[in-house]
């Protein structure tokens, strides 16, 4: 597969690190009341789609970006990468 | 005086071979700084390089070759390397100095080792080794990449019509170096 | 021998006379030849026998698909096995030899397989070697496996190298027949970076074999000036010897290019090369494959593709028989019988099954419509055919066309699926395509050459397009629009006698029916069944057969049936090829620590720890094992002081105005407290609450320190970090930078060590214990300034230092040290060494981190905090994780002292049964102690801390030991840690 970060243009993607669901970057508030719960859906559960999936992926032999990856699952066609940094941003993720 | 003292000894310090038309070489004293350019205070780091440097940072993947010889290299958003022909083990200091505290420099010489690939079969020797497309059109004079070769990640710059730099681990030089022999006898 | 089929013509190149040797025999060729043709023009048709019934078989095609022809190629270890001499290109000195019989190729004894044929049916094996059960390992199985397999092994390791490599292209031309070099040429005209492929070693495809005009000449010589301005143009990149054998994600191609197997010696070059071709868009015009005609006894010598006929007239200026007459359901079969009264080979006649008037009158050949062939005479060659009229023609050649099969098996390897077309009776490819493919020209369906020349250009012209590309429309050479009629006709009905439909696996039309009466008659199944288009041809000219007979049998239609899915590769794909480099110690890359070279002038033995080589012992004169030496090593460094590369851990530069705080959420414990100028031991959880490493960091400057992890997870705590940093936290100030191999770190551990260091340390740093305390870290020089840092941390429990210096001075700083230490009794110390000394301290590592283990297991329970955010924190109070029965780390010492402990025993309660309900634990680490003299080990032990001085059973059953060991703490000693504050 090939994976055309932002920044860098096309790169293979055996220069990448699969990691898993996008969801991921939706850390609960440690704080919260039902943090135990937040927690636990937080780490285990998670949605396996048969179709559009939006990843997370690091560009481990290159430069070390974690990219937000959509790609279809069942034909394996990517529509969009964007840096993790700024999806995280965009998700509201703050200090 | 002290009682002891120290030799230096880079790991493919004098390497320098040919095959057909590739040579190649491990450059003398290269020194490596990474600088970081602090959240918020990009302008002022960037600032600072143009000031100590003489030129912008270049975009990421980009590099530029400055008036006193030294190349930046911009890796990421917010990292990049300056690379230059010093002898001490005092890069980062040098650098740290350069830029009056406006970014995080890290050393990073003897992170590395390098090697340069040169002549007119340079291409072919590292098509064997190196997913990056290599073509003109694709991956100009002064270009950089970070990727894989042989299972090392390697950091390679395009530095002339027909010349590479190539950047890897220290601790796997040996590995580097014979993957790069081994494609260069594999073409000649 | 001599070459009694010459004939004139073709592109073999008569100046140079290859001698090449078949079954040790001596015969003579030209270059240009594959061995196939010269095997042919020395008249040699017997090449090999079938798989199963060992009968006779000759060359068959003229191509990759060819089912029969299969050789031994080369010696000794170069032998090769299984491979298709027509696809080896001729070279002087050449060796093969046939293979799959016993005895020689001409008296095979396994031809008893043939009279045996009536118990050899498909699934033989599941209804022929059922009882007795015992029988089936002894005898069945030894014997089965002597008997199966075509070609051997060398059985020696593989002499050859291979080569991997990456290739870029805008347009990748799959095959150059006329379809490839129109598109070739298309692209490269319009400044496209090109790269056309072929498998064959001469371009032009099917243009070399043919006598069409082409442009206003032959068409061969059409295809050489159209590869000789390709060839000139820097734009194109010719691979002639190169299969395209699977199509991949996003444009990605495989290749196999055989860059020396046409010359006698690699001489030390890679022998293949396997390329990664990167393609923005691609054309397929892989052409078409002939099929023959099942009909009883058509296995024998001399019955060839019709095609191939023509390849072997044409091209290579041999003819195949001296008397060749044609069995056809279509108009190429004619082609076929017109170039051969052109070159004046006898005919003797044309058979074809459609009930049509004759196609074309050619003098001195009898023609017979609407007739089959029902049978052939001769064993070891063909020497007559019996035709359903009744007539008998005595032929040595006979030139069989079923139609032609679209190539259509790169458009399958995502999945597509093909489709049936009535009037070519045949799959063209269909569905969706592999992203950014078009199939162009015969390949496509477009039988004709102007067809096949038309949309190629079209095709290409519409992929420039999409790539942005501008092009102008250039006129495609004036060629034939030839007859390529085709009547569906598969096979000559015949109860009694066997006709074959899959030459290389023996299966004929009878074992289809049997696979359809049986049940198994989905085609998959089928193709398991009977094994009908495995092996190294992949059914290439026998699977539509296949699937017509099975259509026919199961009352479907063929498109009814469906085919089966084509997967990668196109043709069989060396292993050696697939290894590429990574053989032996290339396997992967290694990583040396700066003392390498010292360490092994020094007598130490290596251990691969990751892709690192460490020191494990030095050997000194006179030990006689490795524990003489590692016991030697802990007692020493205990005694006085040892040294150790400790490189290998993993150093991470973090600095930012909120390096503090990040590091305070990664680990468990606090350190954005830690001053400047101390280090910390840190335990890093999983979310999950789960320990996942641990280490020191230091505090350099305000907002700069120095992370350690363990060396196993060196590239794993990096990559953690990087996503807390960019995914969880992209608002703080934070920068990661690895420092691993930039500092050679070297423990200094012994109550000497410092008294060493000073010797070492430039005097204006004071190290003293008031000055430099436990726990204390700075930038120092070394050896008259060089830069230096120093850290008061220790693994072994002793006063102990690490002491970093820039990497380039490593292997020397190893010396100096040992020199330096020479007063007092300084040794290095290795890997083994170290594990004794922290199994002796009550240090965990890798054993007790199992990825099951929690901070309260190991007893740091408390050092997770839960008055800050930090990864693991919530999810570790989960009930489970702190409960108060739960296993703890202890220390274990055997009641008998003498004993040994065993790591991976499990610990039982006095008088307790020996099951998995009484289980209390295990031991996760063991080590003789050469300091207190006995064996000790750590492990988990429920409730440990309260257990202290109670004797267990640890039982191993996998050792069928069990003995009695007294729990104690893990710390055996020191325990107040005196040591390592003094």
């Amino acid at each position: 597969m090939l994976i055309d970060h932002p920044l860098l243009g096309t790169r293979d993607a055996a220069e990448f690190i699969y990691l898993g669901d996008v969801s991921l970057i939706d850390r609960p508030d440690w704080q919260a009341k039902d943090a135990m719960q937040q927690f636990h859906d937080y780490g285990y559960l998670r949605d396996n789609p048969a179709g559009a999936h939006q990843e997370l992926w690091y560009h481990e032999q290159g430069d070390r970006s974690w990219l937000v990856v959509t790609r279809d699952t069942l034909t394996h066609e990517i529509s969009k990468v964007e840096l993790a940094r700024d999806v995280a941003r965009a998700r509201g993720r703050d200090k | 005086m002290a009682e002891f003292s120290l030799i230096s000894e880079p790991p493919l310090a004098g390497v320098e071979f040919e095959f057909g038309g590739i040579k190649v070489h491990a450059p003398e004293n290269l020194a490596i700084v990474s600088i970081a350019l602090p959240l918020g205070g990009e302008a002022d780091a960037e600032k600072a390089i143009n000031a100590a440097f003489g030129e912008a940072l270049p975009d990421p993947g980009r590099s530029v070759v400055c008036k006193d010889g030294s190349r930046l290299v911009r890796l990421s958003p917010d990292q990049a390397f300056v690379m230059f022909t010093h002898e001490t083990p005092d890069a980062e200091p040098f650098i740290e100095q350069r830029l009056k505290g406006k970014a995080y420099t890290t050393d990073q010489t003897d992170v590395w080792v390098g090697l340069v690939v040169e002549g007119s079969q340079s291409r072919a020797a590292l098509e064997r080794i190196c997913p990056i497309d290599l073509h003109d059109a694709a991956f100009a004079i002064d270009d950089a990449a970070r990727t894989v070769m042989e299972h090392l990640g390697v950091l390679i710059i395009r530095t002339g019509a027909n010349a590479f730099l190539l950047l890897s681990a220290s601790s796997s030089a040996d590995s580097f170096l014979h993957a790069i022999q081994l494609s260069a006898r594999n073409v000649s | 021998m001599t070459q009694v089929n010459r004939i004139e013509g073709g592109y073999v190149d008569r100046r140079y006379q290859c001698t090449f040797h078949f079954n040790g025999k001596p015969m003579v060729g030209h270059k240009g030849d594959t061995l196939a043709s010269a095997l042919l023009a020395n008249g040699q048709t017997l090449v090999g026998r079938s798989f199963k019934y060992h009968r006779p078989r000759g060359i068959f095609t003229a191509g990759s698909e060819e089912p029969n022809a299969l050789v031994e190629l080369r010696e000794g270890a170069h032998q090769e096995p299984n491979t298709r001499a027509t696809m080896v290109e001729l070279f002087d000195g050449l060796k093969a030899k046939s293979q799959n019989h016993r005895g020689s190729l001409e008296h095979d004894l396994l031809a008893v397989n043939d009279l045996l044929s009536p118990f050899l049916s498909a699934g033989f094996y599941y209804k022929t070697f059922m009882w007795p059960k015992a029988f089936w390992e002894k005898l069945y199985e030894p014997v089965i496996r002597a008997a199966a397999g075509l070609g051997r092994l060398s059985m020696k390791e593989d002499p050859d190298s291979y080569d991997k490599g990456f290739l870029h292209c805008d347009l990748l031309v799959i095959g150059s027949g006329p379809a490839g070099l129109i598109s070739a040429l298309t692209a490269a005209r319009a400044g496209a970076r090109v790269i056309l492929a072929d498998e064959d070693f001469r371009f032009g495809g099917r243009l070399n074999s043919e006598t069409y005009a082409l442009g206003g000449m032959a068409c061969g010589s059409w295809a050489e000036q159209a590869v000789s301005e390709l060839n000139s143009m820097d734009n194109v990149r010719l691979m002639s010897r190169t299969t395209i054998y699977g199509a991949y994600d996003h444009g990605i191609y495989g290749a196999l290019e055989r860059k020396t197997d046409h010359l006698a010696s690699a001489e030390g070059r890679p022998r293949q090369v396997l390329w990664r071709i990167y393609s923005r868009r691609a054309i397929l015009a892989a052409g078409s494959t002939e099929r023959p005609i099942a009909f009883p006894d058509n296995d024998r010598p001399g019955v060839m593709l019709s095609g191939a006929v023509r390849s072997y007239v044409n091209r290579f200026g041999v003819t195949p028989g001296q008397k060749i007459s044609i069995f056809t359901n279509n108009d190429d079969g004619w082609r076929t019988a017109s170039d051969l009264v052109a070159k004046g080979i006898d005919v003797n006649a044309i058979i074809d099954s459609r009930d049509i008037a004759t196609v074309t009158q050619l003098d001195g050949v009898r023609v017979h419509m609407n007739t089959h062939v029902v049978g052939t005479i001769g064993r070891k060659a063909l020497g007559a055919i019996k035709l359903s009229d009744g007539a008998i023609y005595p032929t040595n050649c006979l030139a069989v066309s079923g139609g032609w099969n679209p190539n259509v098996h790169l458009t399958c390897h995502q999945r597509g699926r093909p489709q049936w077309r009535d009037d070519l009776c045949a799959f063209v490819p269909g569905g969706e395509l592999p992203v950014g493919m078009a199939v162009a020209g015969s390949a496509n369906g477009s039988m004709t050459l102007a067809a096949a020349m038309a949309e190629a250009q079209e095709k290409t012209l519409a992929q420039l397009e999409a790539l942005g590309i501008s092009s102008k429309i250039e006129e495609v050479p004036q060629a034939e629009d030839e007859p390529r009629e085709c009547a569906a006709f598969w096979h000559v009905k015949n109860d009694k006698k066997r006709a074959w439909v899959d030459l290389q696996n023996d299966v004929t039309v009878k074992d289809i029916k049997l696979a359809n009466t049986e049940g198994f008659r989905s085609v998959e199944l089928l193709k398991r069944y009977t094994t009908l288009g495995m092996a190294t041809d992949q059914g290439k000219t026998s699977n539509i057969a296949g699937l017509a007979i099975l259509a026919e049998e199961s009352g479907k239609t063929i498109p009814e049936v469906g085919t089966t899915i084509f997967r990668p590769p196109y043709t069989p794909v060396p292993i050696g090829a697939l290894a590429g480099r990574s053989r032996g110690k290339d396997f992967r890359p290694y990583r040396l620590t700066p003392s390498h070279r010292w360490a092994s002038e020094n007598g130490a033995s290596f251990v691969n720890v990751g892709n690192w080589l460490r020191a494990e012992w030095y050997t000194k004169p006179g030990e006689k094992g490795w524990r003489d030496s590692v016991d030697r090593e802990a007692k020493m460094t205990r005694e006085s002081v040892g040294i150790c590369d400790v490189t290998t851990l993993g150093k991470i530069d973090i600095q930012g105005r909120d390096a503090g705080e990040f590091l305070n959420r990664v680990y468990s414990n606090t350190f954005a407290t830690l001053p400047v100028g101390k280090v910390r031991y840190g335990l890093m959880l999983r979310e999950d609450g789960i320990c996942y490493d641990d280490g020191t960091t230091a505090r350099l400057d305000e907002n700069h320190y120095v992370m350690t992890t363990t060396t196993a997870n060196a590239v794993l705590v990096f990559r953690r970090l990087e996503f807390a940093r960019q995914c969880l936290w992209p608002n703080l100030d934070v920068h990661l930078i690895s420092t691993t191999d930039g500092w050679a770190q070297f423990a200094v551990a012994g109550p000497n060590s410092r008294a060493l260091l000073r010797k070492v340390v430039d005097e204006k740093h004071d190290i003293s214990n008031e000055a430099f305390p436990f726990m204390g870290c700075g930038r120092i020089t070394v050896c008259g300034g060089t830069p230096a840092r120093l850290f008061r941390i220790s693994f072994s429990g002793e006063l102990a230092y690490e002491i970093a210096v820039p990497a380039r001075y490593g292997n020397s700083m190893m010396a100096v040290l040992n020199e330096a230490g020479a007063e007092f009794g300084a040794i290095p110390y290795g890997t083994e060494a170290l594990g004794v000394m922290r199994i002796e301290k009550g240090h965990f590592t890798g054993n007790e981190l199992t990825g099951q283990t929690t901070a309260h297991n190991v007893g740091l329970g408390k050092m997770v905090s839960q008055k800050k955010e930090c990864i693991g924190n919530v999810l570790s109070q989960r009930p489970e994780m702190i409960r108060e029965d739960a296993e703890r780390l202890m220390g274990f010492r055997p009641v008998n002292r003498s004993e040994k402990l065993i790591a991976g025993s499990h610990f039982i309660t006095k008088g307790d049964p020996t099951d998995m309900d009484h289980d209390q634990g295990w031991m996760t680490s063991v080590a003789h102690s050469p300091n207190l003299g006995h064996s000790i080990g750590l492990g988990f032990i429920k409730r440990g801390h309260e257990r202290m001085g109670e004797v267990v059973r640890a039982v191993s059953p996998v050792h069928g030991k069990e003995m009695d060991v007294e729990i104690v703490s893990a710390h055996f000693l020191d325990p107040e840690g005196e040591r390592l504050r003094g």
